[in-house]
């Protein structure tokens, strides 16, 4: 007689956190993009461990939010875009998708460019790196399954672990980083109070924000799983803390301890990280860009396609074969396209560009997280989870932290 | 029920366009169409041509008549809301409303029973397109005067519809009737007693396929899940449910009253109900089976405490079972009483005592004369029989030795006490390997 062994109750819940995880680790772990390495390694440089409370309180900020968005979607099936619309017009949920597909458009471009200047510490041409980079993350979404593309992005996540590898090989203070972790100082400066700004910025970019929202909405998600998947969210947010941690410390440790302090992009800071930390540092450290700009580069047009299609209220799902769901793979397709594009041109400048996408990620960041405090107490969409009076004085204080911040930075930028 | 009214979920027939008797296909109708959308916000005006406030909202009555009357409306006058009543209205054009008197009476606004808000509750909400069995949502409604009152006749699902809002002024105003489906073709479920019951909508619903039908409501959220199912006639809710992933339905149960969800779970086939019931926590499980027939209940408690991972917890306990001693005829009659379950493709025949005797096939009773007695038909092959807790695992060499559609489950008396069909056994394998694949543990 064959004996059934049932998997005990422990293997059990790991079972069905494995089932429900993805949204929270893939969401958060794509804010940790090159554009954000960039920003943490500036960090590091300039600041050494003095600002990791900033990124302290934007990890939280992120924990609070994706929380919050992954509830939403669970809730009402909807995406942010539709709800936005259904809850605030028509207007508004046009120019949260108008700035969203922008915003986006430049984000995916800097991610390219990510992808094109890592390839380049290998030797590796862009015209090589991009295409490439197009080609694989279309062949993912347009071919495969959900639970295929799934996969592909936790492989890609894993990469991340060469942070904390860089990080360890640079022999950082780990007491100073504590230090810096729990003890706020803030030198009133304009260099400071940007990469301030730019550090919550990219932690919680409101592309992510839109897409813990849909991803849960198309994993098909129930209020079952919501338990599991506040965890999922909570881990994944904590683990792009800990990487940002990592990156910082990394650049704390070798560039600022030598005064340098002029970093630009990700892969200057890993070139720069060579001759302090060894060549395998260096390489550990672009591989990561190339892992991480790879996430952000599938999850960025996935996000835009969603929102778009939540918008119009047409079917977006990735499951759904192209005739099923056209605006869906179009809107995929054109992100991919135009921002591969722009990079492909020769001698282009994309400052430009990436300065815009910033800017407009600022601004579109404020008006979606007042949406999301606007439905998160709407006792009509979201029933028995309507948020509670401590959540709402929670969401208030970060949203208007944002605003001090996004409101500083126009204050700098309009007064160079 | 006692959820309160609200608006929640419309449903569009599209198939159901060009009928001749709709409304929109009337000139007159099609002149007149204004814009929801375009009218909100804009002036309230007295006979004499005097702004008395600005359009917030319009309140509609949905009951028997097919195009649901305007009833009143909701009108910001000096940074209050305020409501006036519909049968004020004198004129409708696509930007102003003018009222028939300067006396107006200004009361707050409170929702009554059957009423919606068509610019809170309806418009860019989503609503169910039974035609392209989807979730859309709503671009745009149209009033237009319709005998004597002003009413909603037509709703519109274009993206184009939806863009034409963005602009300004008169331009988002204009209707553009080619892509308004009239009212007629749409149901809307607007409380939970389902006030709107217009009947192409509903056949349009009972022609889906229970599949499509378990996608669409797996699509939509609580409250419209709930409006959707009440919507439905039982049996169908019932099949559609069967159709659904046990989480999503475990969700729906969640927001259902106990008394609907077990009208829903006794229809459904017992070993489907129980797998779902299994899943709930305690306290929901006991409120729903205490709102069930008591005999209904007792059979799904017992089949809930069967282990999943053996026979009695996957069989089904709708069997039919007849005495050695009927005749044909009255085996037969049994038959055709309990023809819409999936298990009767034949009959057990049991002893004096209750035991299991045959499985005897329908097409084994048609052949002989009626009035013979079924013991004439007792012979071999013997159908296969486990016991409630044979392993699954044991269940499936049967079932692979014997090549049947069915194996019998037997107590420790030898008595009949369900079927285990080929479908059930699929569901229960199916359901294990999702699992454990995912988590990588593997069984031993």
């Amino acid at each position: 007689m064959t004996q059934v062994t049932i998997p005990s109750g422990r293997k059990l819940r790991i079972a069905a956190f494995l089932a429900v995880m993805g949204p929270g680790v893939i969401a958060g772990l794509s804010d940790d993009d090159p554009a954000g390495i960039t920003t943490y390694s500036q960090l590091g440089a300039q600041f050494g461990y003095r600002l990791l409370w900033v990124l302290v309180v934007s990890t939280i900020a992120l924990i609070v939010f994706q929380d919050l968005g992954a509830r939403i979607g669970v809730v009402t099936r909807q995406g942010l875009i539709g709800l936005v619309r259904q809850k605030y017009g028509a207007r508004a949920g046009s120019f949260s998708a108008v700035a969203l597909i922008l915003a986006n458009l430049g984000t995916m471009t800097a991610e390219f460019a990510g992808v094109a200047a890592a390839g380049q510490l290998f030797g590796i041409s862009r015209y090589w790196t991009v295409p490439l980079t197009g080609f694989f993350i279309s062949a993912l979404v347009l071919r495969g399954t959900f639970k295929k593309a799934e996969r592909v992005f936790f492989i890609l996540s894993a990469v991340f672990i060469s942070y904390i590898v860089a990080g360890f090989m640079s022999h950082p203070h780990w007491g100073a980083a504590i230090h810096g972790m729990v003890v706020p100082s803030m030198p009133f400066n304009r260099d400071a109070i940007n990469i301030a700004t730019a550090t919550l910025g990219t932690t919680l970019a409101p592309w992510g924000l839109a897409f813990i929202q849909s991803y849960a909405v198309d994993k098909r998600l129930t209020r079952a799983d919501l338990k599991l998947l506040r965890a999922d969210v909570w881990v994944g947010s904590a683990l792009t803390g800990i990487i940002g941690f990592f990156v910082i410390v990394t650049c704390a440790a070798t560039l600022n301890h030598e005064h340098i302090t002029n970093i630009t992009d990700a892969s200057q800071a890993a070139r720069a990280l060579q001759p302090l930390a060894g060549t395998l540092a260096k390489d550990i450290f672009a591989i990561g860009i190339i892992g991480a700009a790879l996430l952000a580069a599938s999850i960025l047009p996935l996000s835009t396609a969603y929102s778009v299609s939540d918008l119009t209220g047409s079917p977006a799902a990735l499951d759904d074969k192209f005739d099923e769901a056209p605006l869906f793979y179009l809107t995929f397709a054109a992100i991919t396209v135009v921002a591969g594009g722009l990079i492909m041109i020769p001698g282009v400048s994309l400052i430009w560009i990436l300065i815009s996408s910033q800017i407009l990620n600022a601004i579109l960041l404020l008006p979606l997280l007042a949406y999301m405090f606007g439905i998160s107490r709407d006792k009509k969409l979201m029933g028995e989870f309507v948020a509670g009076k401590r959540a709402l004085i929670l969401y208030g204080a970060i949203i208007a932290l944002v605003a001090i911040c996004v409101l500083s930075q126009f204050w700098f930028i309009f007064n160079l | 029920m006692k959820r309160p009214p609200v608006a929640s979920i419309n449903t569009v027939a599209k198939r159901l366009v060009g009928r001749s008797d709709l409304l929109i296909s009337r000139k007159s109708v099609r002149d007149s169409l204004v814009s929801l959308a375009g009218l909100i916000g804009r002036p309230v005006v007295d006979p004499d041509g005097r702004e008395i406030g600005r359009l917030v909202d319009v309140v509609v009555r949905h009951g028997e008549e097919t195009y649901p009357p305007v009833t009143g409306l909701i009108v910001k006058v000096a940074n209050r809301k305020s409501f006036i009543n519909g049968a004020r209205i004198s004129q409708l054009t696509p930007s102003s409303i003018t009222l028939s008197s300067t006396k107006i009476n200004l009361e707050p606004f409170s929702r009554r029973p059957g009423e919606s808000l068509l610019d809170a509750d309806v418009l860019d909400h989503q609503i169910v397109d039974v035609d392209g069995l989807r979730v859309v949502r709503t671009s745009d409604l149209y009033l237009a005067p319709f005998n004597k009152e002003v009413r909603v006749v037509g709703v519109d699902i274009s993206f184009v519809s939806f863009l034409r809002r963005l602009f300004p002024g008169s331009l988002s105003r204009r209707p553009t009737p080619d892509h308004v489906i009239d009212w007629a073709s749409v149901a809307s479920l607007m409380d939970s007693h389902g006030v709107v019951r217009t009947s192409g909508t509903r056949s349009a619903l009972s022609q889906l396929r229970p599949a499509d039908l378990a996608d669409l409501i797996e699509d939509l959220a609580g409250r419209e899940q709930g409006a959707l199912i009440e919507m439905l006639d039982p049996d169908l809710a019932a099949d559609a449910l069967e159709e659904m992933e046990d989480d999503e339905l475990e969700g729906l149960l969640r927001g259902l009253s106990a008394e609907r969800s077990a009208e829903l779970l006794s229809r459904m086939e017992p070993d489907e109900s129980a797998e779902v019931l299994r899943d709930l926590d305690d306290e929901h499980r006991e409120s729903i089976l205490n709102a069930m027939e008591s005999a209904t209940a007792k059979q799904l408690r017992q089949l809930v405490s069967f282990d999943e991972e053996v026979a009695g917890g996957i069989m089904t306990t709708h069997i039919l079972v007849v005495k050695s001693t009927v005749t044909v005829a009255d085996a037969l009659q049994l038959l055709v009483e309990n023809r819409e379950r999936e298990s009767s493709d034949g009959v057990l025949v049991v002893d004096s005592k209750g035991k299991l005797l045959d499985h005897i096939q329908t097409v084994e009773l048609i052949a002989v004369d009626p009035q013979s007695l079924v013991s004439e038909l007792i012979a071999k092959p013997f159908p296969t029989a486990v016991t409630i807790d044979t392993p699954i695992e044991e269940v499936v060499e049967e079932f692979s030795n014997n090549r049947g559609s069915s194996i019998i489950v037997i107590d420790e008396k030898n008595k009949p006490i369900g079927r285990i069909l080929a479908d059930d056994l699929v569901d229960a394998l199916s359901k294990n390997r999702g699992r454990f694949s995912q988590s990588g543990v593997t069984r031993s």
